[in-house]
């Protein structure tokens, strides 16, 4: 399935106008965000729309003509399509990075020599200084389930930070059996390795997550998810709040990583558990505080680092009361 | 964990083992393992979190398939024989068959998939009896069929086990995979000399057990996971980190260490009859294990990494926790070697 998504996407490597889910919306899960690379804007894919979506290409292209666009071609251009070129490059990729992988694996934990990695007591983990930190991203809202929120991520100024914006909508989706909406989301993708095979970062010697953000005053939530291995826990993410400030200044949040409460299919559950670090699968920012309107986020970068005078294990108690399973 | 229910499970585990120990019986072997099995499952959720969870189901899966495959090889047995008495096996089938799943019962590669990620996930103290209490069952059922082992099998399963205990070890940060992949390797070194002389596969099970209940203890000691902790246990106790160096040595084989003697009677073992590329390719294959021991012990014992107080040494308060045989589990995994005469002549 990974297989043929990179396939389509594939095609995309010699196309010089590329075209944005008129492969790939009837094939893949419409959960995730449709995009095209090469544009500045990430629209959000609804299901079954792709013949509204080459109308909103139309607009797209509209749009991409009042905001300044160096890179877009000429649509007299005609995309050239080869398939088994495709299909060599993508196994070729492959190879080199199980050949990097192995390479890596001699020199030490992450590709670099052990003493450095044990030092390290920051590192960036996610910047945003080009189109391609934007791919490694994927922007989600509740048009899925037929809500009316949008959200767009884009570049920003300089090519220096990403901007997340949109618009929130609570309005319900009119199916029958949803009584709420309105919810927006930027989910970071699960780092894969040679043949799509998932990774995990290991952050077990940072404690604290930072984060420099430019927000609107909006409550964010930021959620991290640990490796899968075993369906049921796709379910579960450890959570904490991020509230921004608005104004011209940038923001730095630092939440540490004994924060975090502990949340399986969306619900708090009484018995709490510590985030572990060592299989961190993906970071996610939601936002879903029922206010409708626009909403914009700008994030510098996201890193983790080591705060040494924070000494706490864990922020929440388990307690004989609500989960007895625990104290037997 | 109520302490009545602890220590059933604790019995029912020792019991367990022994059941497949003195049984002359297929099925009661059989039983054995399975109460094995289940005993050690709510050990590993003594304290619930997704991560034990996740580690006992992959345990029990893992085991519940080397069960059923060794269920399987025992009726094949029976079916070719007309008898349950634990023997050498007459069948190849089932004596593949067997082979395999007391490979994955003992976590040889391939199949050695779980061995890291079971210990990554439960506590030290579970770690310590998942790798050292639970391979004696397995090795017993294995010296006792070991006339009927296909020798190509095993010694691509042992020499695969050594190559990928070592590779996998190499550039982990998290102690217990460390010790998972260490455990791997030794499973290996164990399983390679069954064929020729089975006397030294209970010697090396027997030092292997010391050398890793040592090394667990000493992790035990400062609750550390990570290589990071461990490189700063020089700032609380710093007499522990030359004994850490000593033992993480010994594992890695080195003489004058007790480590040493398993390792030097199988390449003996295996010279003497005549292969002499296979104890070769072994003993070149150790030295990726030794490499990851002395990245650990450099940054344990001989270099003073950086540590976020200014102190020389942190203020010893009295210990709370216990140090179960410590010193003597020290003095045995790396004072053994003189003795060897005596150990070899013993078993």
């Amino acid at each position: 399935m990974a297989l043929v998504h990179k396939l389509l996407n594939g095609t995309y490597i010699l196309r010089k106008c590329p075209k944005p889910g008129v492969a790939s919306c009837p094939f893949l899960s419409t959960r995730f965000a449709d995009y095209c690379s090469s544009s500045l804007e990430k629209p959000v894919a609804a299901p079954g729309k792709a013949p509204s979506q080459r109308k909103t290409e139309g607009n797209l292209e509209g749009h991409h003509q009042r905001e300044v666009a160096l890179d877009i071609t000429s649509p007299e251009d005609k995309p050239e399509v080869s398939f088994d070129k495709a299909i060599k490059e993508e196994i070729k990729d492959h190879f080199r990075r199980l050949k990097d992988d192995i390479v890596n694996h001699w020199i030490g934990p992450e590709g670099r020599p052990l003493h450095e990695v044990l030092m390290e007591q920051a590192k960036v983990v996610w910047q945003f200084r080009g189109k391609e930190d934007l791919d490694k991203w994927i922007v989600t809202s509740d048009k899925t389930i037929g809500g009316r929120s949008e959200v767009f991520l884009k570049m920003g100024r300089n090519n220096q930070s990403a901007l997340l914006y949109g618009t929130l909508s609570s309005e319900a989706p009119q199916d029958g059996e949803s009584g709420r909406s309105g919810y927006c989301a930027m989910i970071s993708k699960i780092p894969t390795g040679p043949f799509e095979r998932k990774r995990f970062y290991d952050w077990s010697q940072f404690n604290t997550l930072y984060l420099r953000v430019r927000g609107d005053g909006r409550p964010w939530m930021v959620n991290i998810r640990e490796d899968t291995d075993i369906i049921q826990r796709k379910d579960q993410m450890y959570s904490y709040f991020m509230f921004t400030r608005g104004g011209p200044y940038w923001q730095e949040v630092k939440i540490p990583f004994s924060k975090f409460f502990f949340s399986n299919r969306g619900r708090i559950r009484d018995a709490q558990y510590k985030l572990l670090l060592d299989k961190i699968s993906s970071i996610g920012f939601t936002l879903a505080d029922k206010v409708d309107g626009p909403f914009f986020l700008e994030i510098d970068f996201i890193g983790v680092f080591t705060d040494p005078a924070h000494t706490e294990e864990f922020a929440y108690e388990n307690s004989p009361e609500l989960n007895p399973r625990l104290f037997k | 964990m109520n302490p009545l229910i602890s220590i059933t499970l604790l019995m029912t585990l020792i019991l367990s083992t022994m059941i497949v120990m003195i049984s002359s019986h297929w099925l009661f072997a059989w039983i054995g393992l399975e109460m094995n099995m289940m005993a050690i499952i709510p050990i590993m959720m003594k304290k619930p979190s997704p991560r034990a969870t996740e580690a006992s189901t992959k345990y029990f899966l893992t085991q519940a398939t080397a069960s059923t495959l060794l269920m399987l090889a025992v009726i094949l047995n029976l079916m070719h024989s007309g008898q349950w008495t634990i023997m050498k096996l007459f069948d190849p089938t089932a004596s593949a068959l067997m082979t395999m799943a007391l490979a994955i019962k003992l976590g040889l590669s391939p199949f050695h998939f779980w061995v890291p990620e079971v210990t990554q996930g439960i506590p030290l103290t579970t770690g310590l009896i998942l790798l050292t209490w639970q391979k004696i069952a397995p090795i017993s059922i294995l010296y006792q069929i070991s006339p009927s082992i296909n020798l190509h099998l095993m010694i691509t399963m042992s020499f695969l086990s050594i190559l990928i205990g070592g590779w996998g070890g190499l550039n982990q940060t998290q102690l217990r995979k460390i010790m998972a992949y260490s455990s791997i390797a030794h499973m290996g070194w164990m399983t390679s000399i069954l064929l020729y002389n089975s006397t030294l596969t209970l010697l090396n099970l027997l030092i292997y057990i010391i050398m890793t209940f040592t090394m667990f203890m000493l992790l035990i000691q400062n609750t550390t996971t990570t290589t990071l902790l461990l490189s700063q246990t020089w700032n609380t106790t710093p007499v522990m980190t030359t004994f850490t160096m000593l033992t993480l040595l010994s594992m890695g084989g080195l003489p004058p260490l007790t480590g040493f003697m398993p390792k030097w009677m199988i390449i003996q073992e295996l010279t003497k009859n005549d292969t002499l590329i296979l104890p070769t390719l072994m003993a070149v294959t150790a030295l990726l294990n030794l490499y990851f021991y002395m990245r650990l012990a450099y940054s344990t014992a001989l270099t003073l990494f950086p540590s976020t107080n200014n102190m020389k040494m942190k203020w010893q308060f009295h210990p709370t926790k216990q140090m179960t045989l410590l010193p003597t589990a020290i003095v045995l995994s790396t004072m053994l070697l003189p003795l060897t005469p005596t150990y070899y002549i013993l078993l």
